[in-house]
């Protein structure tokens, strides 16, 4: 009520002082944005020309379609917190140049989220509840309600009639090359907006985890990053500097999903797991659908 | 609060008319207090983002498709033994658990596990539309 009389009375004042507001390009003061917007004058480095001097440090093995071309990009180095590129790099475009198709990153992600799901809730029913196998008092005559036992639904500490049974699961697979989609399209998007980087190798100078925050900082990398190399094992200096910083992970090529994409805001990809991954997402485009599953040893698969 | 308003509404009853509604007044009482009481605002749970386990998430999903198919997705899930990678309605599941599980469940507890099969198979497969 106090609410109302105050907007009504104060529309007739807001609408006087807002005429007397400056102007065209000044935002609102009550403009709210959101903490995580990204600023969009970030740094974006211009991809590189084709008469660049650097050399080209990566092709592509497998065979690029006619009508496609290859993409290129830098190649950096994480010796030195300000460095300049080392090289250029070539990835093939049905991985890294596909269309932004939002749908299957929405479906490999929910698929992610569900998959693994178990849901523990349960409840009794009404012939789990201990007692009530009586009935509580005589069907006529009592005065009272007929009931034929103390556990029925509509008593209170009665069993539940509908509701969660058991340990439930979610499991669904969605099919194989939707998931191999999803994970292209993930790699493009992070290509085309510029969050995909690329390094030589994963040296670190020093196993400081300040000298990588302020690397990731001076070359606006962005909030979070994700660093994703084939080797079994990493670098230590890596490791050491990783183990304390929540924002920056490390992962295995093998570890690579969507969900994970989507979370970190950066995507640093080593050489070989650029080759890695380019051999294993380019096989599913051309292969023979399984007369039995993959997991058994076939002739010509590795 | 609805004593409040009660008053607030006389109040603006008054500034809109002259002194002829003056004594109009009325208060008015539901009769119950407010249950839920609190000493202030409570405060939103501070939630980290970015702890071990929501950093790490859903790495190892593709291991089929990037690890040689060596092993499925499937394996990685957490889940009682006659769950894992299997999806089922409640009857379905019951079935599944007895078969898996049953010889070693306890004696009360096989019993209510039976006595629920037995009820889910007769009101699916003899009662309702879908028979």
């Amino acid at each position: 009520m106090f609410r109302f009389t105050v907007a009504v009375f104060g529309r007739g004042v807001a609408k006087r002082f807002c005429s007397s507001f400056p102007a065209e390009g000044a935002l609102p003061p009550n403009l709210h944005l959101p903490a995580n917007l990204v600023d969009p004058s970030r740094l974006r480095r211009p991809p590189p020309l084709a008469d660049c001097s650097l050399p080209l440090l990566r092709r592509c093995d497998a065979a690029v379609p006619a009508h496609l071309s290859p993409m290129q990009t830098w190649v950096e180095s994480l010796l030195t917190e300000d460095g300049e590129p080392l090289g250029l790099a070539q990835l093939h475009p049905d991985v890294f140049g596909v269309n932004p198709r939002m749908d299957i990153l929405h479906d490999v992600e929910k698929w992610q989220r569900n998959y693994k799901r178990v849901s523990h809730a349960h409840t009794k029913v009404r012939s789990e509840v201990r007692g009530g196998g009586k009935k509580p008092w005589r069907q006529k005559g009592s005065g009272k309600a007929r009931h034929g036992s103390i556990r029925s639904p509509i008593w209170r500490g009665g069993g539940v009639s509908h509701g969660p049974r058991g340990p439930t699961s979610y499991y669904y697979m969605l099919p194989m090359k939707v998931r191999v989609q999803g994970l292209k399209v993930a790699l493009s998007a992070k290509m085309a907006q510029d969050y995909l980087h690329v390094v030589d190798s994963l040296n670190v100078p020093t196993p400081d985890s300040q000298y990588l925050q302020d690397l990731i900082r001076h070359r606006q990398w962005g909030e979070s990053v994700l660093i994703v190399d084939v080797a079994e094992e990493f670098p230590e200096n890596l490791l050491r500097a990783t183990a304390d910083l929540k924002k920056v992970n490390l992962i295995p090529a093998i570890g690579l999903n969507v969900h994970s994409m989507l979370k970190h805001e950066a995507v640093v990809l080593t050489l070989e797991t650029i080759k890695f991954l380019e051999d294993k997402l380019l096989w599913h485009d051309q292969r023979y659908s399984p007369l039995y599953p993959f997991r058994l040893p076939y002739r010509d698969l590795p | 609060m609805s004593a409040l308003g009660g008053l607030l509404r006389a109040g603006a009853s008054l500034c809109q008319s002259a002194g002829t509604l003056l004594h109009t007044a009325r208060t008015i009482s539901t009769g119950t207090y407010c249950q839920i009481r609190m000493h202030a605002i409570p405060q939103p749970k501070q939630v980290d983002r970015w702890n071990e386990k929501r950093s790490m998430y859903g790495v190892y999903d593709n291991i089929g498709i990037l690890g040689d198919f060596k092993a499925h997705p499937k394996d990685l899930i957490i889940a009682p033994c006659w769950l894992k990678g299997f999806k089922g309605n409640e009857l379905q599941r019951l079935i599944r658990k007895k078969k898996m599980v049953g010889d070693r469940m306890m004696t009360l507890e096989r019993h209510n596990l039976e006595k629920r099969i037995r009820f889910l198979y007769r009101r699916f497969n003899r009662t309702g539309k879908h028979r």
